[in-house]
This record gives structure tokens, C-alpha cells and sequence, in this order.
């Protein structure tokens, strides 16, 4: 079953990656709003007049960049991979995390787009099962993918369900 | 719903499918606790001021008893339309509850899906001789249905009912018989007190007040007690909450799974059929070393229902509050019988996890590299995968055990920091239904780790295949 590269990575299963969409939704939300606080910046320096304050504005300027970096590169990570039995979703570029949802736990399956992501065009799958924590969600799907994801998910756990 | 209520039929059992009331008494003795928490919140209000301003004026006195003679009416009006409108029904297959004034709610358990079921004695209700049934089934947030209150008889007889019907057990009549009962072990009221002792809180705040007595004296002012009195409280009632939940806390068998009683005040019967234990975690804090006690929580879907992850433990997810290890070893025996059933490692090297460190007792550990992670506890980190169950061992200072059966493995997950990268290590997690129990195994080498993953997920799917536990347990037996 294993993989000879990174073990985080499995390289014998087929990873589809998640749209580049996602990252410009992600862009939107979290540059905006440091944009928004560099013209505040901006405003209240030219209210005090001081030349330095300015300079000011460069900092959330420059924490937008990184951010527009990171989220790219975030977004990269995201993957997902269906197998036989189970669901593989990987996510995280420092702190990475590989989770494997069996289809048979799958108690049931969401599909869920806020305003935004509409907008986009894009849409999040997220599965359920018993335990609270198994956190595995698949963003930034296009909408009909999304719902053949979800169909696909749900017959495949129909199949499989057998109680808790 | 527009009949009156009719008061408890002789010669009716309360399983014969009819929609029934709950019993008549029900409005005032849970109407009785909101009077109780306004007297409590009055007493916290008006005590501070009684000790600096002296006994309050008539007119004031008069407004507050008002007020609280108001709560008191609008809380009675309330829970007596409450039992108005609440009825239950059981059938071969569902247990109903219709319930609210202003909202309407039925809530259904296929009792198929029941998990647990607990019978709940206040210590009001045990006054008059009543108790509330409680059903667990699986479900997000709090998805138990309460039965609050009924007689303690028809509390006793629906439980063994529903237990009986969830087993798919034949019997004759309406109501099933009480399932005889095999006690096995019962926790000494003293070990109870002095484990409460054996605790860091318990010593710190015991600490706390010899010092303030102490520095009080000398002072020869009575300020550092009252500046106390906020810690004090606090202290004494975890420990009062603690010492009353678990007193004579006594571990049982029947044929309808593991039974539990305990409680001062409150006194609580559980009982949890086989295989609804979704995990297991034996625990040692370090004052309990001395005498080798251990505590055993589990997670059952729907306990804890309604609050939040981080809280803990709770009362009912204590399988044992505080046992010897040969005690604890045989609770966790008894709540996964997989352990023992299919020819198993056997309870030994369950024995060797509580302890052991590295590869003793055949755990895969977490090698050299883990040092600069966790630089005490890193030879204690370790996993080991029986036929039925996986381990996952950690903790120097507090020692810690969990044990998931592979058939309740729910999802996986391996995480993986920068610094783990770079040392070749991941975490490897099983995620379980809600509860104390979050069995995770830190710093494995990467690769063992991923291997890991891969062959869980698959054990997984196999022992769900051929899980005979699911259910209704009783057929086909």
C-alpha cells in the first residue's frame, strides 16, 4: 500500500485538485480586507499630515502580498482522491494533514456555496460522519461536479453504511 | 392534541403503544428548580450587600419575595402547560416524544439506533418516588430524548422494554422483564474521597486556604478570606460535584450490555448494550501512581450530547471513576469484549500500554528524532494494532491509554508540522464520536505512520463486514 515518495503525499492513487477559483474567492475576503485597512491608513495620515504616517499603509500592503501568495499556494495543496473504499482528502503547506473518511462511515454528505463562491462558480463538499471531528470538506468544486461528487459520495456510502 | 390529560390507567403498561402522559407531578418538581436558581442568584446578588450594609429594608425585602413569588407562578404556569402538551408513545420499533407550548417538537428514536439508555433520579424526584428515562441515539448536538418524569416502576419497566425490543429479544406480554443484573465491582466511598484528594486542583486550593487561615491570623483581619471566598467556592464544588456524581459508583453486567449506578444526590442507571462503546481511555494523573488507580472514560454516541468537545469528562462518559488497575483492565474487558471475544492479545498487553515505554510489549514507537519535539514524554508515544482494537499510548506524567475497536474507527487523519517534516515524523489521529476520548498517536515516523493510515482505513471496512455487534444484538443469538 505504500507509496515510496512523501509519505504525506501518496503518489499510487489519482489526486484531483480543486479550482484555482477558490484561491481568488480566498484573495477577495482576506486582501480586501487589509486593502480596506491601508486606506484607512492612508485617510488618517492625511488627516495628522505626517509624511511617516504613510509609510504606514506599506505594511498592510505588504501583508497582503504575502497573503496573496500563501493563499496560492494553499489552495495548491488541497487535493482529493476517491478509492475503492474510501475518500482521501490532503490539505496544508507547513502544516500538512491527510485524512481517509471510509465510505461507509459517511453518515451523510452537504454540498454548500455561499453568495460568494456563487458568484465564482464554486461550491464546497463536505462529508459527515459520526465523529465530530473528522473534518473533511472539499472546497472550491465547480457546482456540477460538485453534486456528481456528492451523488457518487452518497451511493458509494449507501452501499457501504452499516450502523455507527 | 385536544383531550385533557388522563391520569396513569391501572392494569396499562407503559409500553402498549398508547400516546401517554408524562406523571402529574412532573410540573412541580422541575418547576421547583427555576425557584431554586432564582433563590441562588438572589442569594449571590443580595450576600455580598448583606454583609456590608446589614439587613436590607422592608420594602426591599417585600419586592424581592414579590419577584420571586412571580418567578415562581409563571414557572409553575409554564411547566403545567409543558406536561399538558408532552406525551410519549413506544411501539415495536420507535419511542416518540411530542413536546412544547410554543414550539411544537416530536422526536422519534428508531430504537435500532439506540445507543444508551439511562434512568436519572434528581434528588427531588426521588422524593416522590419518580425518575427520568433517558435515550441516547446517535446524532449531532443533543439528540437524546428525555422522559421527565415518570414512576420510578414505569421507568424501570420501559427501560427493559426498550432494551429488550433494541435487542430484537422476544418475550411475553407487553413489558419485558428486568434483565437480571451480575455485579462485579463497587468503588469504595473512601477510595473515592481520597482520589479526590490524590489531585492537583484539590491539593492547590486546600493549599490556598491553609495560607489565607494562616495569613488571616496573623493579620488579625478577616480580608484575605474574603478575597478567597470566590477560589474556595469554586474548588469545593467541582469536588462536591465530583464526590456526589461518583459516590458509590458500582459496574454491573446483564445481558443488555454494562450497567453503571451511581450518584448521591442525583443517582444515575446506565445502561450501554454491546458494542456501543466507540472508544476506551484508561488514565493515571500522577498523584494516583502511589496506588496504581487508574479511571476509564468512554465515548458513546450521544453521550455528552449539547456540550462542547474541550469540556472533558463528563459524568457519563465515566466507565470508572477511580479502580485499581486489575479493576480497570476488567471494565475495559467488559466494554470491549472484542478484546477478549476473537482470540485477542488479550488484557496483558493492554496491561503493558499503561505503562510500558518504547517497543516494550510489541508498540510501535516513536523514534530518536521525536526527542527534540517532546523531549520527556517522546518514548512514551506509541501505537500498537491487535486483531480488534488499536492502541495508542502517551503521557509520562499523567499516562494515558486509548483503545478503539477498528469496527468504530469513524476517520483518519495523519498531520504533519514543519518541524515533523524536517525530523521525518507525522501524527497520526482516529477520530471517534463525540466525547473524552481523542485517540491520537504523536511523532511516528513518517512512513509507519502513512502505513498505518493506509491499513487502518482498510481494518476499518473488514471488521465493519463482519461486525456481529450492530444492531439488535440479541438475534440470531
Amino acid at each position: 500500500m505504500r507509496s515510496p515518495g512523501d509519505p504525506m503525499v501518496p503518489d499510487d492513487v489519482a489526486w484531483s485538485a480543486v479550482s484555482p477559483r477558490l484561491a481568488l474567492g480566498r484573495r477577495i475576503v482576506a486582501c480586501g480586507s487589509l486593502l480596506v485597512l491601508a486606506v484607512a491608513v492612508v485617510v488618517i495620515a492625511g488627516v495628522v499630515g505626517s509624511p511617516v504616517a504613510f509609510l504606514g499603509a506599506l505594511v498592510p500592503l505588504a501583508l497582503a502580498g504575502w497573503v496573496w501568495w500563501l493563499i496560492g499556494r494553499q489552495v495548491a495543496a488541497i487535493a482529493y482522491a476517491e478509492r475503492d473504499d474510501d475518500l482521501l482528502v490532503r490539505r496544508g503547506v507547513m502544516f500538512r494533514s491527510l485524512a481517509v473518511v471510509p465510505y461507509g462511515r459517511m453518515q451523510f454528505v452537504d454540498v454548500e456555496a455561499g453568495p460568494l463562491d456563487r458568484a465564482l462558480g464554486i461550491a464546497r463538499v463536505q462529508l459527515h460522519t459520526a465523529a465530530a471531528r473528522s473534518d473533511a470538506s472539499i472546497p472550491g468544486l465547480a457546482p456540477d461536479q460538485a453534486a456528481t461528487l456528492r451523488d457518487r459520495l452518497a451511493r458509494r456510502g449507501e452501499a457501504r453504511l452499516a450502523g455507527l | 392534541m385536544t383531550t385533557g390529560p388522563t391520569s396513569t390507567i391501572p392494569g396499562r403498561t407503559p409500553t402498549d403503544g398508547e400516546w401517554r402522559p408524562l406523571h402529574p407531578l412532573t410540573p412541580f418538581v422541575r418547576g421547583w428548580k427555576v425557584v431554586a436558581a432564582a433563590l441562588v442568584v438572589v442569594g449571590q446578588q443580595r450576600g455580598g450587600d448583606l454583609a456590608q450594609r446589614g439587613l436590607p429594608s422592608r420594602t426591599e425585602a417585600l419586592i424581592t419575595l414579590a419577584a420571586i413569588a412571580g418567578l415562581a407562578v409563571l414557572a409553575g404556569v409554564y411547566a403545567l402547560l409543558a406536561w399538558r402538551r408532552a406525551r410519549y408513545r413506544v411501539d415495536a420499533d420507535v419511542l416518540q416524544l411530542r413536546t412544547g407550548v410554543l414550539f411544537r417538537q416530536e422526536r422519534q428514536a428508531p430504537l435500532d439506533r439506540l445507543q444508551a439508555v439511562d434512568v436519572v433520579r434528581p434528588l427531588l424526584a426521588r422524593f416522590f418516588g419518580l425518575a427520568e428515562l433517558s435515550l441516547e441515539v446517535a446524532g449531532s448536538g443533543d439528540s437524546s430524548i428525555r422522559l421527565s418524569l415518570l414512576r420510578e416502576a414505569d421507568a424501570q419497566a420501559l427501560r427493559s422494554t426498550l432494551l429488550a425490543r433494541a435487542a430484537g429479544l422476544a418475550y411475553e406480554g407487553d413489558v419485558a422483564p428486568e434483565a437480571p443484573e451480575h455485579e462485579v465491582l463497587t468503588v469504595p466511598v473512601a477510595r473515592t474521597v481520597e482520589s479526590l484528594l490524590r489531585n492537583g486542583s484539590t491539593l492547590v486550593g486546600l493549599l490556598l486556604l491553609v495560607g489565607t487561615v494562616v495569613a488571616a491570623v496573623v493579620l488579625g483581619s478577616p480580608a484575605p478570606l474574603v478575597g478567597l471566598l470566590p477560589i474556595g467556592f469554586t474548588v469545593i464544588s467541582v469536588v462536591w460535584t465530583r464526590f456526589t456524581g461518583g459516590f458509590g459508583f458500582r459496574v454491573a453486567t446483564s445481558p443488555d450490555g454494562v450497567r453503571l449506578h451511581h450518584g448521591l444526590l442525583t443517582t444515575r442507571s446506565q445502561t450501554v448494550p454491546p458494542g456501543r462503546v466507540q472508544a476506551v481511555r484508561m488514565r493515571q494523573p500522577l498523584l494516583w501512581r502511589g496506588r496504581d488507580w487508574w479511571r476509564v472514560e468512554v465515548n458513546v454516541a450521544g453521550y455528552g450530547g449539547g456540550r462542547s468537545q474541550d469540556q472533558g469528562a463528563v459524568e457519563e462518559n465515566l466507565l470508572l471513576t477511580v479502580g485499581t488497575r486489575a479493576e480497570a483492565l476488567m471494565v475495559v474487558g467488559l466494554a470491549l469484549p472484542e478484546l477478549a471475544a476473537a482470540a485477542d492479545i488479550g488484557l496483558d498487553v493492554v496491561a503493558a500500554g499503561l505503562t510500558g515505554s518504547g517497543p516494550q510489549g510489541g508498540f510501535t514507537s516513536s523514534p530518536r528524532g521525536a526527542r527534540w519535539l517532546d523531549p520527556i514524554g517522546w518514548r512514551r508515544h506509541g501505537v500498537l494494532v491487535t486483531r480488534a482494537v488499536l492502541l495508542a499510548r502517551r503521557g509520562v506524567l499523567v499516562r494515558e491509554l486509548d483503545l478503539v475497536p477498528h469496527a468504530r474507527t469513524q476517520s483518519l487523519a495523519l498531520l504533519q508540522g514543519p518541524l515533523q517534516r524536517r525530523l521525518g515524523l507525522a501524527s497520526f489521529a482516529v477520530h471517534s464520536t463525540r466525547g473524552p476520548v481523542r485517540p491520537s498517536v504523536q511523532h511516528l515516523p513518517a512512513d509507519v505512520a502513512a502505513t498505518l493510515l493506509h491499513q487502518q482505513a482498510e481494518r476499518a471496512m473488514s471488521a465493519r463486514a463482519d461486525s456481529t455487534h450492530d444492531g439488535r444484538w440479541m438475534m440470531g443469538r
